[in-house]
């Protein structure tokens, strides 16, 4: 009689799981984009004879079913758990927890990434900056395997090596090491960012690397919005919500910013991206290829150009106050070709401030 | 289509299964067939014609066998040989054509061009099913099927269609006219298929994340070699014995009894026991069509030696259109001769040494069978014997040691019939068990759907 009882519950809680899981598929509408990892998601795809026979609509089909599977976030959390908690794996596509910090393992060392990236800056040296009264400078920031790493046993890339190989294929560059000057502590837990609030020695060494010093003080302003990073999306682990600071001056306040993508102004912090998708966006208003700070308030005309990735949105408005204008450049947005029609180069600072995932995965630049 | 996978789980198989209770029994095999036609050309739409010709082919022949069986016996025998080769130059069509055709380019010199013919899913079970069906038909071991719904329904059957068992018609000719369904077959079905998801999903492809990641690797190691090894025996045995319980535990369902295709094959004392235990609806396929015919033992020594090495060459050549799969299958026709001649009776009976030589064996026939041709496997294994310069050890390797330990521990023990014993031990009559096959689903539909994790590129912004 138990074996019955049993037999029947078997057969009951599997139908119950795969027709209810059916059901719900087809009733629940399609969601538009998946905020944990930042991408729209696929749609059922139009069913034509020419997309059965290739085969298309058949693999479409499977995507969308993927994508749109009901509590599809709560099964990729489930995935990590098991991953991670029994599987006892290190990574979980390749994510990893230490201390609470949620990182990506960035390994190995990719020796082309660095010759490319080295190019590429090499090019805009070449055709801008040779021969005209510009500093040139290089820094980079470390990802945060850097400080975690080691203490997790995790593969990670000799960082060494990485400045050594970087800083020779950019030898028209003085390169300015700041990762003694950072920890763990100065990134956010669940993002790939450093946190602007933590920054300002770096920004202060990086300005009398290059000849400025930084004296303004601020205050520290929270994003009433708890922020989860994109590693919180990714790892798909239950980790707690932070929160997002900026740094408020009254000259950052005086400070005009114009995107040249829109020829509008904008505001340094803009709130509105800080309550979208990334609220890392909040800097500068995040992916921009081309922006200009201007301080009308500057006691100097010297200007900075910064070619930067996303590192450097936060720290560039602390640049500001040593300069009448700093430009951002981010050349995954922009083909440095056309730089010229924009910034006339002549009589400035320059400083390529990138990470050691862009310059590992270089190939976004252009 | 794969059973693991979210359309086949989700969608088709609850469908199917609505569709099949519903119909009445005239009409069970006919929904079937319908479902296996659709479930096939889901992946394959353009080979769906070649399955079908074959079908049609078996059919037509397997009738007119039996109709000239008593009254002309040669053209009986003629017909058979037609419908054999027929299948045979399908096989040989899409399987081995460009094999047969660059090996004759590099012996020749010339530089025919290669034909580069899609090989269809599942073609080398159907055309087996099929050419042992007209054998048996003509050998008068069973009757030919006359209603071309069951035969096709038997030849395209979805459980078995792409990955086995090898189910011959004398096996399910019984079902295919009358099966009982009960709860009782249902839920041994359902454990059956949730078992070998999860074999398949949880440890196969989780297993062969970490053989790609060796064959990727610039920091191998001779420990890296032997993880690799390692990993991908256990790969290979979780894939298929996986797909082989789902197919099985399908069976049950809808009230087939498939034959058992894989015994613990990794608990074997030697290789004539491990291929015992290994694929073995397989194995008995070439001991009935081919090797007995060829006069199995009952002949000379040479000959019978002979015959050993056509079978293993055949049954190498079965698995891939490669030089690599040939010797594969010669390296265990010559490990068979050697422990019949002599082997068996020098090794011990208990203990750990015939454990050791058997899986020594065996993981160095995988390092063959995975790898794309002769040279990279014999690469693989100086790698693994110290003959490639490689290190003893590696950052890569200890890194992807401790992260994929617990995995080949839960493979190495799963791999033996002792999780069987424990759970039934446990579990016994406990409402547990529905519980934990449950979970099992809930954790592969898991794995399944984070296969689609594709974080954006901009993450790195």
């Amino acid at each position: 009689m138990r074996t019955k009882i049993k037999n029947y519950i078997t057969c009951f809680a599997t139908a119950f799981f795969l027709f209810g899981f059916l059901l719900w598929g087809i009733i629940a509408p399609d969601k538009d984009v998946s905020t944990s990892e930042r991408r729209p998601l696929a749609k059922m795809p139009t069913l034509t004879m020419e997309s059965v026979l290739d085969n298309k609509f058949m693999s479409d089909f499977e995507n969308y079913t993927l994508d749109q599977f009901p509590l599809r976030d709560n099964f990729r959390t489930l995935k990590a758990m098991v991953s991670f908690y029994v599987f006892r794996q290190k990574d979980n596509n390749q994510i990893y927890v230490n201390d609470g910090y949620a990182a990506k393992m960035e390994y190995p060392l990719n020796d082309s990434s660095i010759t490319y990236a080295g190019k590429r800056f090499g090019y805009l040296y070449d055709t801008y900056m040779a021969d005209k009264n510009i500093n040139v400078y290089l820094t980079i920031v470390p990802d945060k395997s850097y400080f975690l790493a080691d203490k997790n046993s995790c593969l990670s890339m000799d960082y060494e090596e990485f400045v050594r190989k970087m800083c020779a294929e950019t030898p028209f560059a003085e390169y300015i090491d700041i990762m003694p000057l950072l920890s763990i502590d100065d990134y956010y837990a669940t993002d790939t960012h450093w946190r602007q609030e933590k920054l300002l020695p770096v920004a202060g060494y990086l300005a009398e690397a290059m000849g400025g010093s930084l004296k303004e003080s601020y205050s520290t302003a929270q994003l009433d919005k708890p922020f989860y990073g994109v590693y919180y999306g990714q790892s798909a682990l239950p980790l707690p919500a932070e929160n997002l600071y900026y740094l408020e001056s009254p000259f950052l306040d005086a400070c005009v910013v114009k995107d040249f993508e829109t020829g509008d102004t904008m505001p340094v912090y803009d709130l509105e991206k800080g309550h979208g998708n990334d609220p890392y966006e909040l800097y500068l208003s995040g992916s921009k290829s081309l922006i200009e700070i201007t301080n009308p308030n500057a006691s100097t005309n010297k200007e900075l150009i910064l070619f930067r990735d996303s590192f450097g949105s936060s720290i560039a408005p602390l640049f500001a106050e040593n300069y009448a204008k700093v430009t951002l450049v981010d050349i995954r947005y922009i083909a440095p070709q056309i730089l010229g029609r924009f910034i006339e180069f002549d009589d400035q600072d320059v400083l390529f401030l990138y990470s050691t995932s862009v310059l590992n995965n270089s190939t976004t630049l252009k | 289509m794969i059973f693991s996978s979210i359309p086949f789980l989700f969608y088709f198989l609850p469908v199917v299964i609505l569709f099949y209770f519903l119909a009445p029994e005239k009409l069970k095999n006919a929904v079937l067939l319908f479902s296996s036609l659709f479930f096939y050309a889901w992946g394959e739409p353009r080979f769906l014609v070649f399955m079908m010709v074959s079908i049609l082919q078996g059919y037509i022949c397997g009738i007119l066998i039996e109709r000239y069986s008593d009254s002309n016996p040669k053209r009986s025998k003629i017909i058979l040989t037609v419908s054999v080769l027929f299948s045979l130059f399908l096989l040989g069509y899409c399987k081995y054509t460009d094999f047969f055709l660059a090996n004759f380019n590099a012996l020749t010199g010339m530089s025919v061009p290669l034909l580069k013919i899609a090989l269809p899913i599942g073609i080398s079970f159907y055309t087996f099913q099929i050419l042992s069906y007209t054998v048996d038909v003509y050998r008068k071991d069973v009757p030919a099927q006359k209603n071309l719904i069951d035969f096709a329904a038997y030849a395209a059957m979805f459980p078995q269609l792409i990955a086995g068992p090898i189910v011959r018609y004398a096996d399910i000719a019984p079902q295919l006219k009358k099966r009982t369904h009960s709860i009782e077959e249902i839920s041994l079905g359902i454990r059956r298929f949730v078992l070998g998801l999860t074999k398949k999903i949880l440890l196969a492809n989780t297993l062969a994340q970490l053989v790609n990641i060796y064959k990727a690797s610039n920091d191998k190691s001779l420990v890296f070699a032997w993880v690799y090894a390692i990993a991908y025996t256990l790969h290979v045995y979780f894939d298929f014995s996986g797909y082989s319980d789902m197919a099985i535990g399908l069976g049950h369902v809808f009230g087939f009894q498939f034959p058992e295709n894989f015994n613990y094959p990794y608990i074997s004392r030697n290789i004539t026991e491990f291929w015992r235990r290994w694929h073995m609806t397989l194995g008995s396929w070439f001991r009935d069509y081919l090797y007995i015919p060829l006069g199995g033992n009952r002949v000379s020594k040479p000959k019978w030696i002979f015959n050993i090495l056509i079978v293993w060459m055949a049954t190498g050549f079965w698995h891939g259109a490669s030089w690599n799969f040939i010797l594969w299958g010669l390296y265990f026709a010559i490990l068979l001769v050697l422990e019949k001649l002599w082997l068996l009776k020098k090794l011990p009976k208990s203990g750990v040494i015939p454990h050791l030589y058997v899986m020594f064996f065996v993981l160095l026939s995988f390092v063959f069978f995975d790898s794309p041709n002769v040279p990279a496997a014999l690469a693989t294994l100086g790698s693994m014997f110290g003959f490639a310069g490689l290190p003893l050890i590696s950052t890569e390797t200890l890194y992807y040691l401790s992260s994929y330990a617990i995995l080949i521990l839960i493979g190495l023990l799963g791999s033996t019939p002792l999780p069987a014993k424990a759970a039934k031990k446990w579990f016994g009559e406990s409402f547990l068990e529905p519980a934990v096959l449950l979970a099992l689903l809930a954790v592969c539909s898991a794995f399944l759907i984070d296969g689609s994790f594709n974080p954006f590129l901009y993450f790195r912004f």
